[in-house]
């Protein structure tokens, strides 16, 4: 838990430039002792964890989970974290903006910390693709360099696919076993290996493993992030962020193992992988790109020896796994100092550095003595007990046979490429005289001298701790006691003679090297797996160019393809579920009740004149149509019976109808009336094209709407609640009513609030525009009246008859009263401060059609959209919050005549309810005002007359 | 009577979204609000029952189902603004391209 805190630390550290690598050791140097502390807690084989809850409606926790197997892995991460940050700071000397890789590193080195501490395999997760992210810009820093962005790319697209395949997987794992949380999954092996499922979760975990810790085919991207900068390579690529996947299947081992398909599965691929990536390291001249490949086999061990079900392939993974993190990140260090201090890491330039770089050379013969799994270093006793799995008596001879022939060659391939490694660039003669070296700073050189000296000193006898923290970390993966011991020489068994075939093999191999890599050559020379990678890609290219040319640009090809989708869907998911023919109770076609006749006229209106504004060709009769229509439909509604919705219906049909006029008269005469033109100017395929998608999407919505209708349930849950409510808790007859403002009142308010912003947002589309036609800055509201414009009256500036005036200067002060009555009694009665808001937004309308937008805008001052929405919205807030005083609840209905003794008349009281329904009408007015006044305004018509 | 209710609110549908596949602008407006309505028929016909008066706390009768009918006022509240909107975005672009034909609309493309 403190390494965590310790380790999450550096995330807050920004700033930092290479000078500060001393102290940004200190990160990971406190939490490898907070690590090694907090060790002797669990040298029982016990946990320590943490857990916090995240999201618990999700069941999402954040957690933490320290064991031996973490234990083993936050002693990696940390310790050759402080070798790598000094390491680094000396590697960028002199580059002041490498504090950006630093702060990389450190950021890397929380994320990795947080994937082998994670207790909860969501947490996992997240810190996993934490590490493919940050692996991405590590490998990408130097940015200018096609190849690196291009490696890098590689790597993230792998490691990144692999992870969304290892979130599949973990979800299904933790689906099985009733938790997301380690100590859950790990108890509930039986269950997850009995599911159903289980063939599918072990293929995605595997593979989201697999691609992070490059197993064939997957190995592909590690070559490519060798474009790395050193340090990068050493930690990353080869001590840590590669061995996640490893840890993540040791992890799982206990809860996903012990099955065929886990046998086989690791096995092969871990085998495959070992076996290639050794034989592929020999062809190798770029020494990174050689350690590279051999670290894509000692990958491939690890992971084999998860496949295995005994205690001693265990030994043999944890021994490897600390062995070879410490060899290899040595080697890369002393790589990367070849390459700074030479220039030049290809081995047919290098040669002859032994007497310019003795320090190096001596560390670089330590850790290929390791690598090559020599006596007395420490990869000897890997490679030892990596033997003794194979001759291991549960194996049947064949699969005995196979295993030592592969392990016992890729022994000598390894040792082939470990004596290449030193000799030809240490030892042998100069090759190329342009290739000068100079020995390192000793900061530079104490980095990879101290894991290399580790690689010789732990195999030393007394290692008790040692072998104490390696067994509990095998027996944590193992589910099981593993007994390790550390003992160099064990007598004569079989894994030494192994080895000594292995030596000699290899030996042969290292002294022909040079037919042998030719060979190689020209084996397959044009096969490789980068030629699939690349294909894939490609062929992704394609797909996205051909999805790409069906986005023409045209608004009403989209909306056809969304609706055919739509129709396609409804089809594919089986389609609407019709009644049997029996379950209906015929006739449908009853003509019993005494309104059928009118709900039919009704009917025949609706669809009638909707045909109507398409067929005919002025848009105005269109729109006129359309207002009938819409009509039709709320006597449809009020025959329901449903007269609040019909009332509120016929005025927004009202409204709608105003507003597209309005809109109609803005746009230029011309332009209108090519479009009269080309309204029915299409081929007829596309009418028949445009035909059949409405046809089918109509299709499916009467299939819907039949349904709905005769499958009515009769009884509802939730209304009778409002019914019996409704006059008790609200005092409104109106059940409707009371719903709308006192039981959803929350929801109304949200509704106006949309309702004022669909005006203000049209307000500033249009100024917007009338910007566009160089009107700059003015707002609608202070735009000075133009003398001549107080003369012009009506909307397009003609002189309309006194009688229509008179009936203006009416209409406005009776809507008012028809408002205030709704408003007043719309909690008994039909009607509400929608309504009469909208009827006064009508009688508004008709004073910009009949006296003109100046001259309306002159006579009605209190007229202003900003004002009146706000202080609509302001007064529901208001009398809300006093409700709440009052009542302890926001929006609660209370009836502020009956509580101050208010003398009024009967049927109205002054609550919540009124002032709500006030506060509705404001809004309304305001946001409809800011439509009539934008949409109205006659000055952006760029023809005057219309 | 279902029958026919469907087949018109069904109808309705189809007719709002062939005026929607129009080019013209206002067509397309046009067609909104058709679509508006058809699915605003369509939430009251989803209501548990038909009654024979309306929901009226004093009403003898057995009264509609309230529930649905407080959606849809919202419903069609929210469809008038965003109808507005929607007209207002149109008027926009068919001043910008100097048109009201759709099809020579084509901004998105760059």
């Amino acid at each position: 838990m403190v390494a965590l805190v310790v380790g999450l630390s550096p995330m807050r550290l920004r700033i930092a430039t290479d000078k500060l690598a001393w102290g940004l050791a200190i990160f990971p140097m406190a939490a490898l002792v907070a690590a090694l502390n907090a060790w002797s807690r669990i040298a029982d084989g016990g946990v320590l964890s943490w857990q916090v809850n995240w999201l618990p409606s999700l069941g999402l926790s954040l957690g933490l989970y320290y064991d031996g197997l973490s234990a083993l892995f936050v002693l990696l991460v940390s310790g050759i974290g402080v070798l790598v940050v000094i390491y680094a700071g000396q590697y960028f000397q002199g580059d002041q903006s490498a504090w950006r890789f630093q702060v990389y590193l450190l950021l890397f080195m929380s994320a990795m910390l947080g994937v082998v501490m994670a207790g909860d395999v969501i947490t996992l997760f997240i810190f996993w693709e934490g590490t493919s992210i940050i692996s991405y810009l590590l490998v990408a820093y130097k940015y200018k360099d096609e190849e690196a962005r291009a490696g890098a790319f590689r790597a993230l697209f792998i490691t990144g696919g692999g992870g969304i395949a290892l979130l599949a997987g973990l979800l299904m794992v933790s689906y099985v076993a009733g938790g997301s949380d380690l100590a859950t999954i790990l108890q509930s092996g039986e269950l997850i290996r009995s599911s159903e499922i289980y063939g599918a979760m072990l293929a995605l975990v595997a593979f989201g493993a697999f691609s992070k810790s490059a197993q064939f085919p997957a190995h592909i991207w590690l070559p490519g992030a060798m474009s790395a900068p050193t340090p990068a390579s050493a930690y990353l690529h080869s001590a840590t962020m590669v061995k996640a996947g490893v840890y993540l299947l040791a992890r799982l081992n206990p809860a996903l193992g012990n099955t065929e398909a886990w046998f086989w599965l690791l096995t092969l691929v871990g085998g495959t992988t070992m076996v290639m990536g050794a034989y592929l390291g020999l062809k190798q001249h770029d020494l990174k790109a050689l350690l590279a490949y051999s670290t894509i086999s000692q990958l491939g061990v690890f992971v084999m020896m998860i496949g295995q079900e005994m205690d001693i392939a265990f030994k043999a993974l944890v021994v490897g796994v600390l062995a070879h993190a410490l060899y290899k990140s040595a080697l890369f260090m002393v790589a990367g100092i070849v390459d700074h201090e030479t220039g030049t890491r290809d081995i047919r330039r290098l040669g002859g550095l032994r007497r310019v770089m003795p320090v190096s050379f001596a560390l670089a013969t330590l850790g290929a003595l390791s690598m090559a799994g020599l006596p007395p270093l420490f990869g000897f006793l890997a490679k030892e007990t990596l033997l003794a799995t194979a001759v291991h008596p549960s194996f049947t001879p064949w699969e005995s046979y196979i295993l030592v022939a592969a392990t016992v060659a890729t022994g000598a391939l390894l040792l082939a490429q470990s004596g290449m490694l030193v000799y030809e660039t240490f030892l042998g003669p100069v090759k190329d005289e342009r290739v000068h070296g100079h020995e390192a700073p000793w900061a530079m050189l104490l980095a990879p001298a101290v894991p290399a000296l580790l690689s010789l000193v732990v195999s030393l006898p007394d290692a008790q701790f040692l072998e104490a923290f390696l067994a509990n970390a095998a027996a944590a993966a193992y589910g099981d006691k593993v007994k390790v011991s550390l003992a160099l020489w064990t007598g004569l068994h079989e894994p030494v003679l192994l080895s000594f075939v292995a030596i000699s093999l290899g030996s042969l191999l290292f002294w022909r090297r040079a037919q042998v890599r030719a060979w190689q050559d020209r084996l397959l020379a044009g096969a490789t797996w980068n030629g699939v990678y690349t294909a894939v890609l490609n062929g992704m290219d394609s797909l996205a160019t051909w999805a790409t040319r069906l986005q023409q640009g045209r608004l009403r090809v989209y909306l056809s393809i969304m609706l055919v989708s739509v129709v396609a869907l409804v089809l594919l998911l089986g389609g609407v579920p019709l009644p049997e023919a029996t379950a209906v109770s015929w006739p449908i076609l009853d003509f019993d009740g005494e309104l059928a006749i009118l709900r039919l006229f009704a009917l025949l209106v609706a669809v009638g004149a909707a045909l109507a504004s398409v067929l005919l060709v002025r848009d105005f009769a269109a729109i006129v149509a359309l207002g009938a229509s819409g009509l039709a439909v709320a006597v449809l509604m009020a025959l329901e019976p449903a007269p609040d919705v019909a009332l509120v219906q016929i005025v927004v049909d009202t409204l709608a109808l105003v507003i597209l006029v309005l809109a109609l008269t803005r746009l230029p005469r011309p332009q209108r009336r090519r479009a009269q033109a080309f309204t029915f100017a299409q081929s007829r395929r596309g009418l028949l094209r445009d035909g059949l998608v409405a046809g089918a999407m109509g299709a499916v919505v009467t299939a819907v709407t039949f349904v709905a209708l005769i499958s009515r349930p009769r009884e509802s849950y939730l209304t009778p609640f409002f019914a019996a409510n409704a006059k008790p808790l609200t005092g409104a007859k109106d059940i409707v009513g009371a719903i709308v403002v006192d039981f959803r009142a929350l929801d109304t308010l949200i509704e106006i609030a949309v309702f004022s912003m669909a005006g203000l947002g049209i307000y500033t589309l249009l100024r917007l525009a009338a910007r566009h036609h160089g009107d700059r800055g003015t707002q609608v509201d202070e735009l000075p009246l133009p003398v001549q414009a107080l003369r012009s009256y009506g909307i397009g500036g003609q002189l309309v008859s006194p009688f229509v005036r008179v009936v203006a200067y009416f209409v406005l002060p009776l809507a008012l009263i028809i408002a205030a009555t709704h408003m007043m009694y719309g909690h008994d009665q039909p009607g509400d401060g929608f309504t009469a808001g909208v009827i006064i937004s009508l009688a508004v309308g008709f004073w910009y059609v009949v006296f003109g937008y100046y001259q309306t805008r002159q006579r009605l001052v209190w007229l202003r959209a900003a004002p009146l929405i706000s202080s609509g919205l302001l007064l529901v807030m208001v009398s809300g919050a006093i409700a709440a005083f009052v009542n302890g609840h926001f929006l609660s209905p209370v009836d502020f005549g009956a509580l101050l003794g208010l003398p009024l008349p009967a049927g109205f009281s002054l609550s919540t309810s009124f002032l709500f329904e006030v506060a509705i009408c404001l809004a309304v007015v305001g946001s409809v005002v800011y439509m009539l006044n934008t949409l109205g305004h006659p000055g952006e018509t760029t023809d005057g007359n219309s | 009577m279902e029958l026919l209710t469907a087949l018109a609110i069904g109808l309705l549908f189809a007719i709002g979204i062939f005026q929607m596949l129009r080019r013209n602008v206002i067509r397309s407006a046009i067609g909104l609000i058709i679509l508006a309505n058809a699915i605003n028929l369509f939430l009251l016909s989803t209501g548990a029952y038909q009654g024979v008066d309306p929901a009226y706390s004093t009403a003898a009768g057995v009264q509609s189902d309230a529930l649905p009918q407080a959606l849809i006022l919202t419903a069609i509240v929210i469809s008038m603004g965003g109808t507005a909107f929607v007209l207002s975005m149109l008027y926009i672009i068919s001043a910008r391209y100097q048109t009201s034909d759709l099809d020579e609309v084509n901004g998105l493309r760059n």
